[in-house]
């Protein structure tokens, strides 16, 4: 082995900057206005080419607006970018040394999920950061050890580990 | 070279230097460093950047690295200290000597899950959390996640794990169903097996450990000096078997620039999976 000083990367907890609107892409879906109480995940169109809904598969872009143990969660998605869309569209947004603050995601190869662009998850009004997994489910940075089919399930899940915990305001987002 | 000891076998001074040690890390602000680092490369199988520490196959080996800096970063204030192992399958309750007042402190109360007793409490006043996933200043713990109840391992999953003589398989990531890597770092495969080992003991403690911040708990470094324990075990049941992928992957191959294969350098530290293969001349698990 060949131990080295290179312990810290990144200054701590840089805030990584907005990836809204990141990804461009053709296949676009319709951009869910309002949240309307729904309980459920309501399954979207997308305009996009037949490819662009099964490649989501059993998880749908959703929305959802509901009182779970007394919180306020709600999730829109306001993009979808198809697996395979881009595929290897940039380089690796990295100089082979670490993640960046900052670096912008892709979309991975045909079969592995979307990126999950545009989406949106909120626990009291404060965002809960979402990443996903190969098969489509997802996870967040308060249940970073296991995964969920849905964004719905995927805030409850929030929501129980929390407890009366408020998500920081000031996160530094990992993606 | 030095000993890796079991957590349930230190003594009590050794326990308070260790306790000790940790504090002063957090006071002089390197602690928080290594709670950012791991959160840093928290890199998802979804993405396209490279993922050198998990859903991976050098979940193994960036782990061990990564023990190592902080390791070396706690010797430096005191020569004696070394991190010990928890054997999850063994000491699994509660109220095992781990949670006691004079080493990491116990669950967390009811409510907001403040961890109340112990070095680590908040109003002890030596462990504030800066950076958590929540604005909550203190150490949370959630031991078996009431409200939706989950168990420790038992010996026979990690046994299961151990058997297998595949380090890892193909696509290399949180969905290989096979392999001892992803069998051990335990990501749940829909429609197969749920969350196991490693991952269901950051579920099962829950809170902090749960999250994108779970070494600002201390007793992530005793769960993964146990994972390191359990590759050793698996090197010594498989003497032939080898870490996978043992060369770089085919041009075309979606995972070729998102994974490590052996020879390929880890940021942040640029060392291979083959240089951390072997850390019997650093220290040894007793
Ligand atoms: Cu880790």
């Amino acid at each position: 082995m060949n131990p080295t000083d290179g312990t810290k990367g990144e200054p701590a907890g840089a805030p990584r900057p907005a990836r809204r609107a990141v990804l461009r892409t053709a296949f676009t879906a319709a951009v869910i206005a309002g949240t309307g109480g729904a309980l459920a995940p309501v399954l979207l169109g997308t305009q996009g080419p037949a490819g662009a809904d099964r490649e989501r598969g059993a998880v749908g872009p959703e929305r959802f607006s509901e009182l779970y143990k007394g919180r306020e969660i709600r999730g829109t998605v306001t993009t979808t970018v198809p697996a395979g869309a881009q595929p290897y569209a940039a380089a690796p947004p990295d100089d082979g040394k670490q993640p960046h603050a900052g670096a912008q995601p892709y979309a991975g190869e045909a079969g592995a999920a979307a990126a999950v662009t545009g989406t949106e998850v909120s626990v009291d009004g404060r965002p809960l950061h979402v990443m996903r997994r190969a098969d489509g489910s997802y996870l967040s940075t308060v249940n970073h050890y296991e995964s969920f089919p849905t964004l719905l399930e995927t805030a409850r899940a929030a929501v129980d580990e929390l407890g009366p915990a408020q998500l920081s305001a000031a996160s530094p987002h990992t993606i | 070279m030095y000993s890796r000891k079991n957590q349930r076998d230190l003594t009590r001074t050794e326990k308070k230097r260790l306790v000790d040690a940790i504090l002063e890390l957090k006071r002089s602000g390197r602690y928080d460093d290594f709670v950012s680092l791991h959160r840093q490369y928290y890199v998802t199988d979804a993405e396209s950047r490279p993922r050198p520490a998990h859903m991976t196959p050098s979940f193994f080996p960036w782990h061990r690295r990564y023990l190592l800096e902080f390791e070396k970063a706690l010797r430096a204030v005191d020569p004696r200290v070394s991190i010990p192992y928890w054997d999850w399958t063994r000491d699994n309750t509660a109220s095992s000597s781990l949670w006691a007042d004079d080493f990491l402190g116990g669950n967390g109360r009811p409510g907001d899950r403040q961890v109340m007793t112990g070095p680590f409490a908040y109003r002890q006043g030596n462990w504030r959390i800066r950076a958590g996933v929540t604005d909550d200043p203190f150490l949370r713990r959630n031991f078996g996640r009431p409200s939706s109840p989950v168990t420790l391992p038992a010996a026979a999953d990690v046994e299961r794990a151990l058997k297998d003589p595949v380090y890892d398989t193909e696509p290399w990531n949180s969905v290989s169903t096979t392999g001892f890597r992803n069998r051990i770092e335990g990501w749940g495969i829909r429609g197969g097996r749920g969350v196991a080992n490693h991952n269901r003991v950051h579920r099962w403690i829950g809170g902090s450990m749960a999250g994108a911040a779970s070494p600002d708990d201390p007793v992530f470094w005793l769960h993964h000096a146990f994972i390191d324990l359990l590759w050793t075990r698996w090197q010594k049941a498989h003497p032939r078997s080898r870490y996978l992928p043992a060369r770089e992957l085919p041009a075309g191959d979606p995972q070729r620039d998102r994974i490590f294969p052996l020879d390929r350098p880890m940021p942040p530290w640029d060392v291979a999976p083959s240089q951390l293969m072997d850390h019997s001349r650093l220290y040894r698990y007793v």
